[in-house]
């Protein structure tokens, strides 16, 4: 048997049409986008090699940049503080209670399985001035005339715009169901023995929580923090669908619509494939970073 | 005495824990209804007239207008954008399968030296952003004319459904036990029967596990299709929705009613299949 599952020409057989896929559409891409991001590239013009003249570009004389890292970092942080918070409680809150768990976890669930593009539709509507958050305000009376409300995605006032903090509220909205399942799967896994032991102890169900479940799910919040946190980097759906393009000129950029633009709009492919390496840069730097702080080895139980 | 004492305490206790109880339900079902309502507004919305939704966008229909969503699958090209969308899918799912588990049966069950590493090759798919290859990837396709056709589109999302996959499949090669495949032997059965014999079947719930997750994120993705397709023709959902954004546009009704098509088949299929969803999404995500 241990020769027959030895074969070479089977090995090959069964591996080869996997790796040939992703060589080519994954690992040559990208030792490509690295060439090219230091390139002067632009669509019909023959490739140029600039050395860092992209990279000095774009870290010194580039304002579009300058507002997509900082709305990318804001959406990061945000993300990382509020779905860790709002995660947890929901969690702590859904493995307490005893009737009706799987109903309210396949509802806060349910966005995260949606398309971004059509949810960020829905939530453009509803932050319509005439249509939406400021209309019912009005019916209701708070507001005069519903065209005078706050104007959700079109303020342009301040570091960070308003309509980039109502987009981080939508992405808390449809992904905290994500980090609430991890933390659920995690707390489920904690043995019943612990808590008992703790009970007869005199622990309350504070202390319990505070002592034995948040120090146990601390590898799993390291792995959810880094999701969050390079999905955030990622972003690009619900900006590009919820602000129209080039309405609130480049305020409302973050690194992906500015990768976007640059080499589908500008056609400057090279400068994208520039910006498109800084973000695999800050990634990888970000699990690095989130891993050597919050995760710890997990006990042994 | 004590007894009378202790039942006290225990009433209070009792009338406290109550009241925690309320409060937290009263928590959980106030947070619900931020999920359910603006749902369900768009669904009643794409049945209204189109000059109601602007006097009053939060009062029930009065007459249900379903040639909302006949203009919206004709007018707005949504029908065949759904139907790229299920063609896309489908044959994605169908493919990223086959070949993401012949490729987990190597990685589990043959035996070569560098199986190790072979996996973590495939690994290291998950953790790449797909921004960072586009650029490459379009020029590449485009040299090759597969941008503006389906098959342009089959050939990443493939490739992104892989790592999962595989990820996936070798937990569930390798949890089968060895005698069966020993049996096997005996009886005859060569590498390539084994696999589709006696690990194929072994493996279904992985392969519904994968299957729903790989079909759910490449219905929902919008970036590589955008920047691929640009004929009418060939769009997917995701894309056909992107031209109602901005302030220029009519028939708000209908855009609505596309909101609800390009939503409904993951709704139901959420609905179905909930559990395996969660189980696999967890999975994929705890790894990467």
């Amino acid at each position: 048997m241990d020769k027959l599952l030895r074969k070479k020409s089977y090995i090959i057989a069964f591996l080869a049409p996997a790796f040939i896929l992703f060589t080519v559409v994954l690992f040559v891409p990208i030792c490509k986008a690295v060439y090219y991001s230091f390139c002067n590239y632009k669509t019909n013009y023959p490739i140029e090699f600039t050395g860092l003249k992209n990279y000095i570009k774009l870290f010194t004389n580039d304002e579009t940049m300058k507002m997509a890292f900082k709305n990318s970092m804001f959406f990061m942080i945000f993300s990382c503080v509020t779905q860790l918070l709002f995660g947890l409680v929901l969690a702590a809150l859904l493995t307490n209670i005893k009737k009706g768990r799987n109903v309210f976890k396949n509802i806060y669930y349910l966005p995260c399985v949606l398309s971004s593009a059509a949810l960020g539709l829905l939530w453009m509507f509803v932050f319509t001035p005439t249509l939406g958050i400021n209309k019912m305000m009005e019916s209701l009376g708070w507001l005069e005339n519903c065209a005078d409300g706050p104007q959700w995605l079109f303020n342009t006032d301040g570091t960070i715009i308003l309509p980039i903090i109502v987009i981080s509220f939508v992405a808390l909205w449809q992904y905290v169901g994500q980090s609430m399942m991890l933390y659920m799967a995690q707390i489920s896994g904690i043995s019943n023995d612990i808590y008992e032991a703790a009970s007869i102890d005199g622990c309350s169900k504070k202390q319990a929580f505070f002592y034995i479940t948040l120090p146990l799910i601390r590898p799993m919040v390291a792995t959810a923090m880094s999701l969050n946190a390079i999905g955030s980097l990622k972003f690009f759906d619900l900006v590009y669908n919820m602000i129209p393009e080039g309405f609130l000129g480049n305020r409302a950029h973050v690194l992906a619509t500015h990768l976007y633009e640059q080499a589908f709009k500008f056609n400057k492919l090279g400068y994208g494939c520039t910006i498109g390496v800084v973000l695999l840069i800050m990634c990888l730097i970000v699990t690095f970073l989130i891993n050597k702080f919050v995760k710890v080895d997990s006990y042994d139980m | 005495m004590n007894i009378s004492v202790d039942s006290a305490y225990d009433k209070r206790d009792n009338e406290k824990r109550k009241l925690v109880n309320g409060l937290i339900y009263g928590f959980l079902i106030f947070l619900a209804l931020i999920y359910i309502l603006p749902l369900l507004w768009v669904v009643i919305t794409s049945l209204k007239d189109d000059n109601v939704i602007m006097t009053s966008p939060w009062a029930m229909p009065e007459k249900l207008r379903f040639d909302n969503y006949s203009f919206a699958w004709t007018m707005g090209n949504l029908g065949k954008a759904t139907l790229n969308s299920f063609i896309v899918c489908s044959i994605t799912l169908l493919v990223s399968l086959i070949v993401g588990s012949m490729a987990a049966f190597a990685i589990a069950r043959l035996r070569f030296k560098l199986s190790k590493l072979v996996l973590t090759y495939f690994m290291i798919g998950m953790m790449i952003p797909i921004h960072c290859v586009l650029i490459p990837l379009f020029i590449q396709f485009s040299s090759w004319k597969l941008t503006n056709s389906l098959v342009g589109l089959i050939i990443p999302y493939v490739t992104f459904s892989l790592p999962i996959t595989i990820y996936i499949m070798v937990g569930f090669f390798e949890g089968i036990p060895n005698e069966l495949f020993e049996a096997a032997v005996i009886d005859g059965c060569s590498v390539p029967r084994m696999f589709t014999v006696v690990a194929l079947p072994m493996a279904k719930t992985g392969f519904m596990v994968t299957g729903l997750m790989s079909f759910i994120s490449n219905w929902n993705e919008l970036l590589l299709a955008l920047v691929f397709i640009s004929k009418e023709a060939f769009k997917t959902l995701p894309v056909s929705l992107t031209k109602f954004v901005g302030p220029y546009h009519t028939n708000y009704t209908q855009m609505f009613a596309g909101i609800v098509i390009a939503v409904i088949p993951t709704i139901i299929v959420y609905c179905i299949f909930a559990n395996q969803i969660v189980e696999g999404l967890t999975a994929g995500a705890v790894k990467g």
